[in-house]
């Protein structure tokens, strides 16, 4: 198994949000998360690239316990967290943003070539490599985020919310490139309010509520999908 | 106005101008990534001015080793086959009674500001940072910080006035009548080169860009693997280097003492305040700007009343750009 969440609880102060939350992603699985707003999908992903401290439970990658390790040693570790609301550093170009994708040693000297694989994915990217990040549409800008999780060559990618406030067109585009990662081989943990998006990329959901998963579908290649809609829209009134 | 005198403000805000642009640089930089706001970057300035004197100046080390050196060169006169060793060492000594010259006293003071910046930042800054009111606690810390070095200072090197040797010896450069000294000539051309150096760096290294990534959104540098918690340090060594060069440059000019720097500090405040807190452009034209209204004022009105014109002018540009003349929207 590639990565194990177990008993998961953290939070901020002293409010838990995720509350004993467990799930897995195997090797090359995608998985995808979803659920209401404010039930700590975000602060899951927060908590398991080392931006918030666990307070109890584990996380596994790998076998290894890497929960409460420095975020940067979980980035160097491969397991790469695209966050919401496509965060960027807004006052530098599209490349500087990339570059600085590849800090960690481990992309450092393959520098080169991912952004040649990323230029190719985002053809926009390049086009716009002298931009400033701020500048950008909100669609470039996140694909100018994706880009930048690419560059740090993940073995595990979480991206949380790849297509909330998108234009269709846009959004399409996006879910194309996404599913063209997975495609890659990379394991994937997808966040998105998009079941139909999450649908086309993942092999395996989950619905979390209030901290926990509420619900875990199987392969949803064997099962009705129309069913998975019903069962998720049925719950959330 | 005559020619000349338009040549000698102009000449004096360029001398002013760097030394505010190397000053404010680095407590823009530093509010910029650690969103501090460093109260001892003056005393930096005396760090600076004190540590090349005390290397470069006969005064100094050497006068310091003088003893040492006597009194080696006298034991290896009796000391037979050891003595023949000992003997060079202590000539060389001796033959040092002038100082060690600039050449080794700047890098010597800009080993010790960094090392200074190193330091004050673990003892007054890390044991704060991400604590509530951390912005308030370190103008305190700093503000003792400050006094203490410059009471260290007076206690180990006496309350003399000292002054740095010109680096460049010969009469003043000639330009329509009006004199302009080769120190300030120095001056006004080394500090861009040091400006475009720290562009250089900031833009185009590896950690200086991790520098200005955590400036400007430090959740999404520990997303890309940043140590974060070594670029605030390093962005106070970088800063205090600046300081240094600072108080290198004012010590040709003008005499050391302990207090040197606080004057500059304020100023260096109104020029980053002027500039658009944390933009480092924004900055570095405030510098000018502020240097030349500075001159200016005190030529055609009057030297006591230049402060006053120069408040006068920072408050009217904030009533119409609230975050400076380059102030982002929001950062
Ligand atoms: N920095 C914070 N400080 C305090 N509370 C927070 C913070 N960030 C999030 N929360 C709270 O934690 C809860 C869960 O938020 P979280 O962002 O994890 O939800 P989410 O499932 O990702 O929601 P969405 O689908 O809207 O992104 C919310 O109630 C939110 O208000
Ligand atoms: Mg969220």
């Amino acid at each position: 198994m590639l990565f194990q969440v177990e008993g998961l609880v953290s939070g901020y102060g002293k409010i838990d949000v995720v509350r004993s939350l467990s799930l897995h992603v195997d090797e090359g699985e995608h998985v995808g998360l979803f659920g209401p707003n404010g039930h700590g999908k975000t602060t899951l992903l927060r908590t398991v690239s080392g931006l918030i401290p666990a307070k109890a439970g584990k996380v596994r990658f790998r076998g290894e316990d890497i929960s409460n390790l420095d975020a940067r040693l979980i980035v160097e570790r491969g397991l790469i967290h695209v966050p919401q609301g496509n965060q960027l550093f807004p006052q530098m170009t599209v490349q500087e943003n990339l570059t600085l994708g590849a800090y960690v040693r481990r992309s450092d000297s393959r520098k080169a070539s991912n952004f040649e694989k990323v230029f190719a994915l985002f053809p926009r990217l390049q086009e716009r490599r002298a931009q400033q990040a701020r500048t950008l549409s909100g669609g470039e800008r996140q694909m100018l985020s994706i880009g930048v999780g690419l560059m740090g060559m993940p073995e595990l990618l979480l991206l949380d919310e790849p297509s909330v406030g998108l234009a269709p067109l846009i959004k399409e585009e996006l879910a194309r490139a996404i599913a063209e990662i997975a495609a890659t081989g990379v394991s994937m943990i997808v966040v998105d309010q998009d079941v139909e998006l999450l649908l086309g990329i993942c092999d395996r959901l989950y619905l979390i509520e209030k901290g926990a998963v509420s619900l875990e579908t199987a392969d949803v290649s064997q099962v009705d999908q129309a069913e998975i809609l019903e069962m998720y829209f049925g719950k959330v009134t | 106005m005559t020619l000349e005198a338009l040549v000698a403000i102009i000449a004096g805000a360029l001398v002013s101008g760097s030394l505010y642009a190397l000053m404010a640089s680095g407590l823009s930089l530093v509010w910029g990534t650690v969103r501090m706001f460093n109260f001892a970057h003056g005393a930096l300035v005396m760090v600076g001015a004190y540590s090349a004197w005390y290397v470069s100046n006969r005064g100094g080390i050497a006068k310091a080793l003088q003893p040492i050196g006597k009194s080696i060169v006298a034991s290896s006169e009796d000391s037979g086959a050891l003595g023949s060793l000992l003997l060079p060492l202590g000539e060389w000594i001796l033959s040092i009674k002038g100082g060690f010259g600039l050449a080794l006293g700047v890098p010597f003071a800009i080993l010790c500001c960094g090392l200074v910046g190193y330091i004050m930042y673990v003892l007054l800054v890390k044991p704060f940072v991400g604590k509530p009111g951390a912005d308030l606690i370190v103008i305190i810390t700093t503000i003792a910080g400050a006094s203490f070095m410059q009471n260290g200072v007076q206690v180990i090197f006496g309350p003399r006035y000292k002054q740095l040797d010109r680096i460049l010896k010969g009469p003043p450069l000639q330009i329509l009548e009006t004199a302009i000294g080769l120190q300030e000539v120095l001056i006004i051309i080394l500090t861009p080169l040091t400006l475009f150096l720290l562009h250089l760096f900031l833009k185009h290294s590896k950690l200086g860009l991790a520098i200005r990534a955590v400036a400007q959104n430090d959740d999404f540098a520990h997303l890309v693997g940043i140590n974060v918690s070594q670029i605030y340090p390093l962005t106070f060594v970088v800063s205090s280097i600046l300081a240094g060069l600072c108080g290198v440059m004012l010590g040709g000019l003008f005499f050391i003492l302990p207090t040197m720097g606080a004057q500059e500090l304020l100023f260096a405040f109104v020029v980053v305040v002027f500039g658009g807190l944390g933009s480092l452009p924004g900055t570095i034209v405030g510098a000018y700007v502020i240097g030349f209204i500075r001159e200016s004022s005190a030529y055609i009105i009057d030297l006591y009343w230049a402060p006053v014109v120069l408040f006068a002018t920072l408050i009217i540009v904030l009533i119409f750009r609230p975050r400076g003349l380059m102030g982002g929207e929001d950062s």
